[in-house]
Order: C-alpha cells, then structure tokens, then sequence
C-alpha cells in the first residue's frame, strides 16, 4: 500500500515537467560563384557554435537550430563588398531562458569555403564554441567572447597568411589550440577574468609576434621548443614559473632562441593570477 | 479484425498493381526494378492507410491581386525570413475562401509549380502549397511556402530562394543569390503554435511544494548543525540578542537591507577610486556578498535557534521531561515551526484565495523573522558583542565588597570579579 502510494506521488511529480519551447530548423548557404574573398561577421548570443571548413562549392553555410521566441537568425549577404552577416540575434527580448539546460540548447554549425580568403569577426554572447579555423584561408581574426566555453582550434595549417589574431575575452573560459598553424604575423589577446590556454604548437612557417594581456585568471602558454621563444612579462600579483625558460635582461627566452629559425615573441601584460609556461612536447 | 482485412485487402491489390503494369506494353522504367516498385507501392499504400499522407496539393493557379488598400508582399528582400514570414501570415488568410496576395514586381502561385527549360521568367515568384521546379531561368527571388524548391540541372535562379516549411534542392542548377530555409512555418499553423509548459496537476504541484519545502528545512538544519558545532558560542548570542531585543533587532535588520546595496556601491566606488583598491575589486565583491549571506542565513539560523529553544524552556518550566535539551534541539524545533506555515501553503496552496493569502503569511512571517535576525547578527557582530543580548551580570560582579576592603601596603587590591565590564544596566 505504501508502495503504491510512493509510487503514485513519484508518477505525479513526474507529470506536468513535460514541457516543450518554439525550436526551429533554419539553414542558410550561398553558392560559390567565383568569389576570392569573403568578409564575415558572425554574431551569435547563446548556444552551442561549431564553426569548420565547408564545402568546396559553398562559399558559407549555416544550419542552426533555434528558439524562436527568443531569438532571430541572420543571414545577409552583400554582393557588392562581398560581406555576409551571419548568426542569431535576440528578437526583442533576447536573454537566457533558465527553465532547463537541456530545452534550451540551441546550436549552430557554420562553415565557410576553404580556398577563399576569410576575414572572420566572430562576436560570441554565452556561448559554448568549439571553432575549427584550421584548413581555411583566414586572412584575419577577430573574435570577441562574452560569458563563452570558447575553444578555438587551428588543427591543419592555414591555407592563406594571416595578418592579425584578434581574441577578445571577458568572462570566457578561452583555449586556442595550434596557434602555430594559424600563420598569423601577429596575435593579440586580450582577457578579462577567466582561464585561458594560449598553445602555440603547429607547423611555423614564419616568425610571430604575440601580445597577451589578462587582468584576472590564470594563463597557460603552451610552447614548441623548435621555436625559439622570447617572452617578457609585466606582472603585478600574478604568478610565474620560468620552466626552463632563460632569465635575460629583458625577460626570458628559450635556450636556442638566437639560432633559432622561426622566432615568437611573447609580450605578457597580467595583474592578478598565474602565468604558467608548458612545453608542448611534456603532454 | 477490420485492421487485417483492411491490410489483406492492401496487399491484394499492391499484388496485382505489378501485374497490371507488366499487361501493359512494355516502357522503360527510369529508377528502380519491379521489386522495389512494389515495395514502393505497398508503403504508399499503407501509408495512406494509416493517414500519415500529406493533405493533398491544391489545384494549380494563379494567385489574384489583393484587393486595393491591403498592404502587398515585397519579395525584394528575403534576407528575414522571420519577417516574410509574418508578413505572409496575414496576407495568406483567406478571405470568403479565397486567397489573394500582391507581390509587386512578381507572381502568386497556388500549387505546384514549374518553370520549363525553355521558359525565361522575369520577377519575383511566390508559390503556395506546392513545389516550384526550376528547368529554366528565374530572373528574380523565389519563395515557396509549404513545398520545396528543386532547381534542376541548368537551371538558373537569378535572386535568393527561400522555402519556408520546406526544403531547397540544389540539383545542379545555378543560384545566384542566398538560399534559405525554415523548416516548419507558422503561416498555416493555429494562431498559438507556441507550446507552453504543461498545466501541472495539483497532486503534482502539493508533491513538488512539499518536496521543496522539506528540502529547504534539511538544508537549513544541515547548516544549523554545522553552525552549532564551529560557532556554537557565536549562534548563541544572536540567538539570545533575538530573543531579548527584538524591536531593536528588527529595526537594525530593516535599516540593514535597506543599506545593503548603497553600501555595496559606496565600497564599489571607494576601491575604483583608489588605485590600489581597483585590484581588489573582484575580492571585495566577494567577500561582501559572503558576508551579507552568512549575516542574513545566520541570523535566520538563530532566529529558529531562539524559538525553539523558548518553547523547549517553556515545557521543561510545566515539567515535561526532555532528554536533551541542547542547540540541535533548538534548532530543529526551531526550524520546524519555520517551515510549518509553509507547509500548510504547500498542502493548501492551490486553493484559490485562501492559498495565496497562506502564502502571503508565511512570506511575510518569514521576512520579519529573517529581518529580526538579520538584525541581531548586525547588532551582536556575528555574536562578538553581547550587550543586546541580555545576558545577566554575574552575581559575584554585584557586590561592593571590594570597595570596603581594608588597603593594606605591599597587598595588592582584589580585582573586580568577572572577566567584563558590563555596560549596560548600570
């Protein structure tokens, strides 16, 4: 009887949480009609975002499903400066709903044609990200995350050099993985609170320059030794291991620096935190 | 039984279907082989039968200009399809029956629809209820709703494509604008297509409230326990600043939330403005916000602390005997009692009326009580400070023997008894 009864009032606090939010398909794409470049602008303000190489005949592609109480997507092409605007933008109210992690889950792949020059602006709200930009032409980068899980892999060298890296971080936990195939002549970071893991592996094909600056958190390098590695450090209350990096008058460097072939320098600004060096070979 | 015979009926006719096909002279075929034609036909078959078809197209035509004074339906721009959408969602209904839309520089189809390889059609094309094939050349943008676009090989679509509640099928034709689809759409859907969480039962909602409930008070006694074993002197004092204070306390209390957040930002403004400080900024959000949470959740702690520890005297005076009467004791009597009108709103909550006013008292006998708590924690410093909480000057502390006692040389005066100096009562 007891039983009965436990199980009756387990099957009514089951009942009533069977609830249901406006999700809807939407894919966008553009066909590839010659184009040599593309600039794009990618907004997105919650979710999960996956962005990668697409296909060859696609000069862009967007499938995402989302919440269409909440939000609108995007998707505008200029013809003329070759620009597309991509994303989901808040429709009135925008916001988080926090009804339940599980219901609210809206996601979003995009992917771009690998074999034309990208000039990528992504601007991320709270978003969980996991980007794929290794493989593509990226001529430049700039990407700004908000309350974001970002993870930003360059997994296969960049097909195209790439002038600048832009990350902007606030409250965002950031992980760039092989910054080394980014080819990009300069990388700046610049984060407020969080953790951030900066890896440098990759195939170098030419020097780079990188500035970090981080306010509150910790900051893992993770460095190749073929590389010769120069890093000066402005601290205040943070942290800091050389971890077999040379003490000069400047700041450090890696031991082979000078004879090194490919060169990265590395300007750290940091306030309060941990700057902590790996070397990529030690995982 | 007229399930089978509906079924034995299905299969005898798919079984002649292929007979009929081979009686007739023979033709290529252009996909498949017999058996998959009948495989095919067969789930066709059921299908139908089971009612999962789609409804059928209507006929195909020409969709007729709305009449003057309705606002038409610009296809210029398909970049929103959120807003074609809505657009569409009142130009669509019907009127008398009858559906008419304006697309200017374009045309309204009703049903399917084709472009033939050698046709070449200049403007925008909308087409309802029906797929639009593509053989030849679209100089302009291309809606379809309800039904897909399949742009054959050489084909040509000039502008955008947008399918709303369908797909686009790229089979090897040219577009040379963006292509979009929703998958569902709301213009032919009931006026309320958002789903909203279910109505909870109210066997359900009296479950979960007591689930709640009862949740909050182990959470409370858990951290009450936890107080009484690492600031037991502290909890005491509050408890007692409550218990012989309490205008006072509750006065400081509702002066203290009221101070709370100007407090948070004169410190907030005081750190910014120092150099140093702006460091500690992150800190000191944190540490403030700990400390007023410990206050507020202390206070409340040992509000439910003074009240059972009032009732369990109380019973002991008319001589009740009582095992043992200690701070858990206290605490759970006291914490009990708390949670008892909330209680009666979590069994009689859904009634109308007389639920919202259970829930109005126990909200506002919480916060007083809570306030009153809150107060003493600010008035006793976290139970440092004792002089709001009436404990009694030691006996010995009030005699004045010591003021008669004979001085004597090399004898040093007695000192007065008790470790404090009240200040208070005298």
């Amino acid at each position: 009887m007891h039983r009965a009864a436990l199980l009756a009032l387990a099957l009514s606090l089951g009942a009533g949480t069977a609830a249901a939010q406006d999700m809807r398909a939407f894919a966008t794409f553009r066909q590839l009609h010659g184009e040599t470049r593309l600039r794009a602008e990618l907004d997105y303000r919650a979710g999960g975002l996956r962005v990668a190489p697409g296909r060859s005949n696609e000069l862009y592609r967007m499938d995402a499903s989302y919440d269409a109480t909440r939000y609108n997507p995007a998707s505008s092409y200029d013809a003329a400066s070759s620009s597309v605007s991509l994303g989901l933008q808040p429709a009135g109210q925008g916001g988080l709903r926090v009804v339940s992690q599980r219901q609210l889950r809206q996601d979003a792949n995009v992917a771009f044609a690998p074999d034309v020059d990208l000039d990528l602006d992504v601007t991320l709200g709270a978003v969980d990200a996991d980007l794929e930009l290794g493989g593509l032409s990226l001529s430049r980068l700039v990407m700004q995350a908000g309350a974001s899980q970002a993870v930003v892999r360059f997994s296969q060298p960049n097909r195209s050099r790439c002038r600048s890296a832009e990350i902007l971080a606030g409250a965002a936990d950031v992980t760039v993985l092989g910054l080394g195939n980014s080819r990009c002549d300069r990388i700046d970071f610049e984060g407020g609170m969080g953790r951030v893991t900066l890896d440098f592996e990759g195939a170098w094909t030419s020097s780079s320059q990188a500035a970090v600056k981080m306010a509150v958190g910790e900051l893992t390098l993770r460095l190749p030794r073929r590389v010769g590695v120069r890093l000066t450090l402005d601290r205040f209350l943070a942290s800091f291991e050389p971890a077999g990096l040379v003490r000069t008058a400047n700041g450090f460097q890696s031991p082979g620096y000078d004879r090194a072939e490919r060169k990265l320098d590395i300007a750290v600004t940091t306030a309060v935190g941990g700057v902590k060096i790996e070397w990529a070979d030690q995982r | 039984m007229r399930a089978s015979a509906t079924l034995l009926a299905l299969l005898g006719l798919t079984a002649l279907l292929p007979s009929a096909a081979r009686a007739e002279p023979k033709k290529s075929v252009p996909t498949g082989s017999a058996a998959v034609e009948l495989v095919r036909n067969f789930w066709d078959l059921v299908s139908s039968q089971q009612g999962d078809q789609e409804p059928p197209r209507p006929q195909p035509q020409q969709i007729r200009a709305a009449p003057e004074g309705t606002p038409p339906v610009s296809l210029s721009d398909l970049s929103n399809p959120t807003e074609i959408e809505s657009k569409l969602k009142d130009a669509l209904e019907p009127e008398d029956g009858v559906m008419r839309v304006t697309v200017p520089d374009g045309t309204a189809r009703l049903g399917d629809f084709s472009v033939g390889s050698a046709e070449s059609l200049e403007g925008h094309l909308l087409v309802v209820h029906g797929d639009a094939d593509v053989y030849g050349r679209l100089h302009g943008n291309l809606l379809t709703v309800d039904g897909d676009v399949i742009v054959h090989p050489g084909a040509l679509v000039s502008g955008d494509i947008l399918a709303l509640g369908g797909d686009v099928r790229n089979m090897g034709g040219e577009i040379g604008g963006e292509i979009r689809t929703l998958r569902s759409t709301r213009i032919f859907a009931p006026a309320t297509p958002v789903i909203l969480a279910e109505e909870p039962r109210a066997l359900s909602t009296v479950g979960r409230r007591l689930a709640g409930v009862f949740g909050v008070f182990l959470t409370l006694a858990a951290l009450g326990f936890g107080l009484v074993v690492f600031g037991r002197t502290n909890l005491e004092v509050v408890s007692d600043t409550v218990s012989h204070s309490f205008g006072r306390a509750f006065v400081t209390g509702l002066l203290g939330q009221i101070l709370v957040i100007p407090t948070f930002g004169m410190l907030i403004v005081g750190l910014v403005l120092s150099v140093a400080g702006i460091l500690l900024l992150p800190f000191a959000v944190a540490v403030y916000g700990l400390l007023v949470v410990v206050a507020a959740l202390g206070g409340f702690l040992a509000v439910a602390h003074a009240m059972g520890e009032t009732y369990t005297r109380r019973r002991m005076a008319m001589g009740v005997v009582i095992g043992s009467a200690n701070s858990y004791r206290y605490l759970v009597v006291g914490l009990g009692a708390l949670a008892a009108l909330w209680l009666a709103w979590s069994l009689f909550g859904w009634v109308p009326v007389a639920g919202n006013l259970i829930r109005g008292a126990a909200f506002l006998v919480t916060w007083l009580l809570a306030t009153a708590g809150f107060g003493a924690a600010l008035l006793s410093r976290a139970g440092i400070r004792e002089n709001f909480a009436g404990r009694l000057i030691p006996p010995e502390a009030l005699t004045d023997e010591y003021l008669w006692a004979t001085p004597q040389f090399g004898v040093p005066a007695g000192r007065r008894p008790g470790n404090r100096t009240p200040t208070r009562g005298l």
